[in-house]
C-alpha cells in the first residue's frame, strides 16, 4: 500500500479542491474591472458619445420608447436618455468618489486619533460615534442639507461624506490600537519619531490594506445614496442630471408605463454597483490572505 | 456574594451608559434640529405663513415658545418629556403620541414580520449554501445574492411596482389598505406583499452570507474531523455541533440589527406610500415639526442604543474573551 | 564612579491592572552602568527586568525614583524635552522579538535608515542606502538583504538588522531587552559574539537583559540579579559566580547546566518551583563591590 492510499483510507483532506477554491477566490475580477472601466470611459467621453444635448427638452418627443433616433428613448421632459446616461454618470461617479474622499479623510483622522489616545478619550470618542449612529441616517442627511442650503453636486457629496465615515473610522481605530503597542512602533517612538511619522510610516501601511475594501464599498454606497436621495427629492434637482435625478422622474413614468425611464438608468446604476462590490470583495479577500491561510 | 455584587455593578454600568447616551442623543437632535434654517411656522400654519405679517409671526413664535434660548427650550422639553408629555405636532395639531400610535402598528407589522422572515430565511439560505459549498447552487446563490444586495431599495420597489402593479395589475401599488377596508385582513396582506418583499430581499443576503461564511469557518475546525472519525453523519455534525456554536453570535448580531430592519423601512414606506413611522419622520424633519421629530428620533435612537447594549451583553456573556481582551487592551501588562 | 553613564536611583514602577490590583513590577532598585561596560540583568520571567529597561528608555514613566543619563534626569519632563535629541540618539533599544520590532511592511534599507531620517542626520556615506549597506556589513550581513522584507529572513538575521538600526545612530548606550531569548542556541552564540565584538570597536555601554546565565557570564562585566521586582544581588561577573551570596542567586547558578555529562548528572538539584525567597532587607556592600539584599549585617 502506498502512502497516498494509506492517507486516502484514513481520510486526508482534499488539498486539490481547496487550492482551486483559493485560486478562484484570489483571481482578479477582470470582468467587473472591464465593465467599470467601460462605464468610466463612457462618462469621461460623454461629449463624444452622446447623440443629443442631454439638457435639451424636446417637447415634441417626450416619453418616447427607445427607437432609432433616441437609442434609450426620452424621459417625461423630452430629454434623450442615452445622452443623459453618460453625462449623468459623470455626476454620479464624481459624487461617489468625492464623498468617499471626504469620508475616508475624516475616518483616518478620527480613527487614528481615537486609536492613539488614552483609553478614556478613546471610549468617549467611540461613544460619540455610536450616538451619531443611532440617529437615523436619512434624518441626519436632511438636517445637514437644510443647513447647507440647496443641494449641489459638491454639497451633496459633503453630506454623504460626513455621514458615512463611522465604519471605516472604527476599523482604523481597532487596527491602530493593535499596532500601537507593537514593538516597532515603540522603537520608532524611542528614536524620536513624532506622531505624524509613526502614523504615516508605521500605522497607515498597516491599516490601508484593511480599509481598502471598505473604501471601495464606500464609493458604492455613496453612489447608491446619491440616487436614493435624489429620487426622494432630497438630493439633486431635476436640472442637474445624474442617475439618481433621472430616476426621480419614475413616479410620473409609472403612470404612462414608460418602463425605459425606470429600467435603463437603474440598470446602469446596478451594474456599476455590482462591479464595485465585486472589486471590493476581491480586495477584502486579498487583504485577508495572510490571516486565513487557506 | 461578590459575584452577585459585581454582576449588579456590571448591569448598573450598562444602564448608566444607556442613560447617558440617551440624554446626549436627545441634546444632539434637539440642538441640530433647531440649527436648521427651516421655519417651523410653515409646519404649523401651512401656506398661511406667507401671508402673515412680521408681528403675527413673532406672536406665533412666542406662543410656541420658539423665541427662548435653546437651552431653556431643551430643559422645558425634557421636563415635559419626563412627565410623559411630548407636546403637540405642529402639522397635525394633535398630541404627537396619538399621531404616532396610529401609524406605529403599520411599521411594526411591516418591520417586525420582515425581521422574523429575514432571520429565518437567512439562516436557511446560509445553511443551504454551506451544505452545498462550492457546488453550482452555492455559486449561483452567491452571485445572485451579491447582485440583489447591490440593488437600491427604491429602484427595486419601482421595478416591482412596474411589473406587478402596472403591467400585470395583480397587486395594489400604495397604501396599507384600500379605502374603507381597514379591518379586512386579506386586503391588508395584499398591500403588504410588495413592501415586505423589498424589506426582506434587501437584508436577506447580508445575513445569509455571514451565516454561510461562519459555518464554513466552523466546518474547518478540527473537532469536526473528530466527530467525523467518530462516525457522526454530516447532518448530525452540522446541526448538533456547528450550528450550535455559531448561533449565539448570530443571535447577538440579530439583536443589534433589530432597529436597522424595523426602523429602516422609510424608503420602502415612501415609495409605496405606506402610512408608517418612516414617512412621518421624513415629513417631520422636512417641515421642522420639532416635537414630532424629537419623539421619533428618541424612539429610534433608544431602540438602537438599547439593542446595541443587549448585543454587547450577549456577546460578553457567551464569549468572555471579548471582555478579557478589553482588559488586556486597557492595561499595560509587562513581561520580564 | 564618575564614569557612570546611567544612574538608577530608587526606581519603582507599579502597574495598575484594575482599580484594586496594583502590581509592583520594579521595587526600589538602584544601580549604575559605567561607560564602556556591559551590564547584565538576570532574573526569571516577571521579575521586572524589561520594566527597568523600558523605564530607562522613557517608554514607561517610573512611579518613583529617578534615572540619570549622564547628568540628565530623564524622568523629569522638562529636562527630557530639553535634551530630547541627545537622549533619542544616544540611547538605543533592541527588543526580544525581532519579528515584531521590525515593521513587516518596510524593507531592510528603510528600517535601518529610519532613525537617521527621523533625526534628520545627513548620512556620512552619501545616501541613506549606502549608510544602511555599511551598517548591514558591519553586523555581518550581505548587501543583498537591503531589499528584503523582515518576513523573508531568519530570526538571527532580523536581530542583526535590529542591531544595525540601533548602531546607525552611534549610541552611547545600547539597551538590549532579551535580544537572544527567541533565537536558536547556535544563533544566540553568534549574536552574543557580535555584541562583544561591536562593544570592543565602539566602546559603548550595554544593558544586557537575559535569563541565560551562561551567556551573561561570557558577555557581561557586571551582573545584577533581579527577583520579584527587587535587585537582590549585584557584583562583578567573576565575583558573583565565585561567591553567590543571596540564596536566589545560588539557586540560579545551581541551575546552569554543565557541558560535562558526568558532572551534570551528579549535580545536586534544588526544587526550584516551591522556593520563595525573602525580599526584605537592605542593599549592603558585603564584599568589595559586591552588593546583596539582606537582613543581616554580614553573611
Amino acid at each position: 500500500m502506498t502512502d497516498q492510499e494509506l492517507f486516502t483510507q484514513v481520510g486526508i483532506r482534499e488539498e486539490k479542491a481547496s487550492a482551486a477554491a483559493v485560486k478562484s477566490k484570489r483571481s482578479l475580477p477582470i470582468f467587473s474591472i472591464a465593465v467599470l472601466v467601460l462605464i468610466i470611459l463612457g462618462c469621461l467621453l460623454a461629449d463624444v458619445i452622446a447623440t443629443k444635448d442631454p439638457a435639451y427638452l424636446d417637447l415634441m418627443n417626450y416619453t418616447k420608447a427607445p427607437n432609432g433616433e433616441f437609442l434609450f428613448g426620452t424621459d417625461t421632459l423630452g430629454r434623450d436618455i442615452f445622452s443623459c446616461i453618460w453625462h449623468g454618470g459623470r455626476v454620479s461617479l464624481f459624487i461617489g468618489f468625492f464623498a468617499t474622499l471626504i469620508s475616508t479623510t475624516i475616518a483616518v483622522v478620527y480613527g487614528s486619533i481615537s486609536g492613539i489616545s488614552s483609553d478614556w478619550v478613546d471610549t468617549a470618542m467611540m461613544r460619540v460615534t455610536e450616538i451619531f449612529l443611532s440617529v437615523p441616517g436619512l434624518l441626519v442627511i436632511l438636517f445637514i442639507q437644510a443647513i447647507l442650503g440647496d443641494a449641489t453636486v459638491v454639497s451633496l457629496s459633503v453630506v454623504i461624506g460626513i455621514t458615512s465615515w463611522y465604519s471605516i473610522a472604527k476599523v482604523i481605530r481597532t487596527e491602530v490600537r493593535q499596532i500601537r503597542k507593537s514593538e516597532y512602533v515603540i522603537a520608532s517612538q524611542c528614536m524620536g519619531g513624532s506622531f505624524l511619522h509613526v502614523l504615516w510610516h508605521h500605522l497607515a501601511p498597516n491599516f490601508i490594506s484593511a480599509i481598502m475594501f471598505m473604501v471601495v464599498m464606500n464609493v458604492r454606497s455613496a453612489i447608491a445614496s446619491e440616487s436614493t436621495l435624489s429620487f426622494m427629492g432630497m438630493g439633486l434637482p431635476l436640472d442637474v442630471i445624474s442617475w439618481g435625478s433621472m430616476l426621480s422622474l419614475s413616479e410620473r413614468a409609472l403612470m404612462t408605463k414608460a418602463w425605459w425611464i425606470i429600467l435603463i438608468p437603474g440598470f446602469f446604476l446596478v451594474v456599476l454597483l455590482v462591479c464595485l462590490t465585486n472589486i471590493g470583495n476581491w480586495l477584502r479577500q486579498t487583504a485577508n490572505r495572510k490571516e486565513s491561510n487557506l | 456574594m461578590t459575584i452577585k455584587r459585581s454582576r449588579a455593578a456590571y448591569y448598573g454600568k450598562k444602564l448608566l451608559i444607556f442613560l447617558v447616551s440617551v440624554i446626549l442623543l436627545s441634546m444632539t437632535v434637539f440642538v441640530i434640529s433647531r440649527l436648521t434654517p427651516t421655519d417651523p411656522l410653515q409646519a404649523y400654519y401651512g401656506e398661511r405663513t406667507e401671508k402673515m405679517s412680521v408681528e403675527e409671526k413673532e406672536w406665533a413664535r412666542n406662543k410656541l415658545g420658539l423665541n427662548d434660548p435653546i437651552p431653556t427650550q431643551y430643559i422645558r422639553w425634557a421636563q415635559n418629556a419626563l412627565k410623559g408629555e411630548f407636546g403637540i405636532s405642529y402639522k397635525y395639531k394633535q398630541d404627537v403620541v396619538q399621531v404616532i400610535a396610529k401609524r406605529m402598528n403599520n411599521t411594526l407589522i411591516l418591520g417586525g414580520i420582515g425581521f422574523v422572515l429575514t432571520f429565518a430565511g437567512s439562516l436557511l439560505l446560509g445553511i443551504l449554501c454551506a451544505w452545498f459549498e462550492d457546488s453550482w447552487l452555492d455559486k449561483l446563490l452567491c452571485k445572485l445574492g451579491t447582485i440583489v444586495s447591490c440593488i437600491p431599495e427604491f429602484w427595486f420597489s419601482l421595478v416591482l411596482i412596474l411589473i406587478f402593479c402596472v403591467q400585470l395589475k395583480w397587486l395594489p401599488s400604495s397604501g396599507a389598505y384600500s379605502v374603507g377596508k381597514a379591518d379586512d385582513l386579506m386586503d391588508r396582506i395584499i398591500h403588504l406583499i410588495l413592501p415586505m418583499i423589498v424589506v426582506i430581499i434587501e437584508h436577506l443576503w447580508y445575513y445569509a452570507y455571514m451565516i454561510r461564511n461562519k459555518i464554513l469557518e466552523e466546518v474547518r475546525a478540527d473537532y469536526v474531523l473528530l466527530c467525523k472519525s467518530k462516525g457522526l453523519s454530516k447532518r448530525q455534525i452540522m446541526f448538533r455541533h456547528c450550528l450550535r456554536n455559531i448561533l449565539p453570535t448570530y443571535i447577538s448580531l440579530m439583536a443589534i440589527s433589530v432597529p436597522h430592519i424595523i426602523g429602516g423601512t422609510y424608503i420602502v414606506e415612501t415609495v409605496f406610500s405606506y402610512p408608517g413611522i418612516g414617512t412621518l419622520s421624513y415629513e417631520s424633519a422636512r417641515y421642522a415639526d420639532y416635537n414630532m421629530l424629537m419623539i421619533l428620533c428618541m424612539m429610534t435612537g433608544i431602540t438602537v442604543i438599547f439593542f446595541n447594549i443587549i448585543g454587547q451583553i450577549i456577546n460578553e456573556r457567551i464569549d468572555p474573551r471579548v471582555k478579557a481582551n478589553e482588559v488586556v487592551e486597557t492595561s499595560e501588562v509587562s513581561e520580564g | 564612579m564618575d564614569n557612570a553613564i546611567v544612574t538608577v536611583k530608587n526606581l519603582t514602577h507599579r502597574f495598575r491592572l484594575s482599580k484594586k490590583t496594583v502590581i509592583k513590577a520594579v521595587d526600589d532598585i538602584s544601580f549604575t552602568i559605567q561607560k564602556g561596560e556591559i551590564f547584565g540583568l538576570v532574573g526569571e520571567s516577571g521579575s521586572g527586568k524589561s520594566t527597568v529597561a523600558r523605564c530607562i528608555m522613557n517608554i514607561y514613566q517610573p512611579t518613583a525614583g529617578e534615572i540619570l543619563f549622564h547628568d540628565v534626569n530623564t524622568c523629569d519632563k522638562t529636562a527630557f524635552r530639553q535634551n530630547r535629541k541627545l537622549l533619542q540618539t544616544a540611547r538605543q533599544l533592541i527588543f526580544q522579538d525581532s519579528a515584531s520590532s521590525l515593521n513587516q511592511r518596510m524593507k531592510v534599507a528603510d528600517i535601518i535608515a529610519e532613525p537617521m531620517k527621523i533625526n534628520h542626520i545627513t548620512p556620512p556615506r552619501g545616501s541613506y542606502r549606502e549608510e544602511a549597506a555599511f551598517q548591514l556589513r558591519y553586523v555581518g550581513m550581505d548587501e543583498n538583504y537591503l531589499d528584503k522584507y523582515p518576513s523573508e529572513m531568519s530570526g538571527g538575521q532580523r536581530q542583526r538588522v535590529a542591531i544595525a538600526r540601533a548602531l546607525s545612530m552611534e549610541p552611547e548606550l545600547l539597551v538590549a531587552d532579551e535580544p537572544i531569548a527567541s533565537l536558536d542556541v547556535s544563533i544566540q552564540a553568534q549574536i552574543v559574539n557580535l555584541f562583544k565584538h561591536l562593544q570592543k570597536e565602539h566602546g559603548f555601554s550595554i544593558l544586557f537583559i537575559a535569563h541565560d546565565l551562561a551567556m551573561v557570564e561570557y558577555l557581561c562585566d557586571r551582573i545584577g540579579v533581579m527577583y520579584r521586582g527587587k535587585l537582590v544581588e549585584l557584583a562583578e561577573t567573576a565575583e558573583l559566580f565565585a561567591h553567590p551570596l543571596h540564596p536566589y542567586t545560588q539557586m540560579l547558578l545551581s541551575a546552569i547546566p554543565y557541558p560535562d555529562p558526568i558532572r551534570e548528572r551528579n549535580r545536586p538539584r534544588m526544587n526550584t518551583e516551591d522556593m520563595i525567597f525573602d525580599t526584605e532587607g537592605t542593599f549592603r556592600e558585603i564584599r568589595p563591590n559586591h552588593f546583596v539584599l539582606t537582613k543581616e549585617a554580614a553573611l
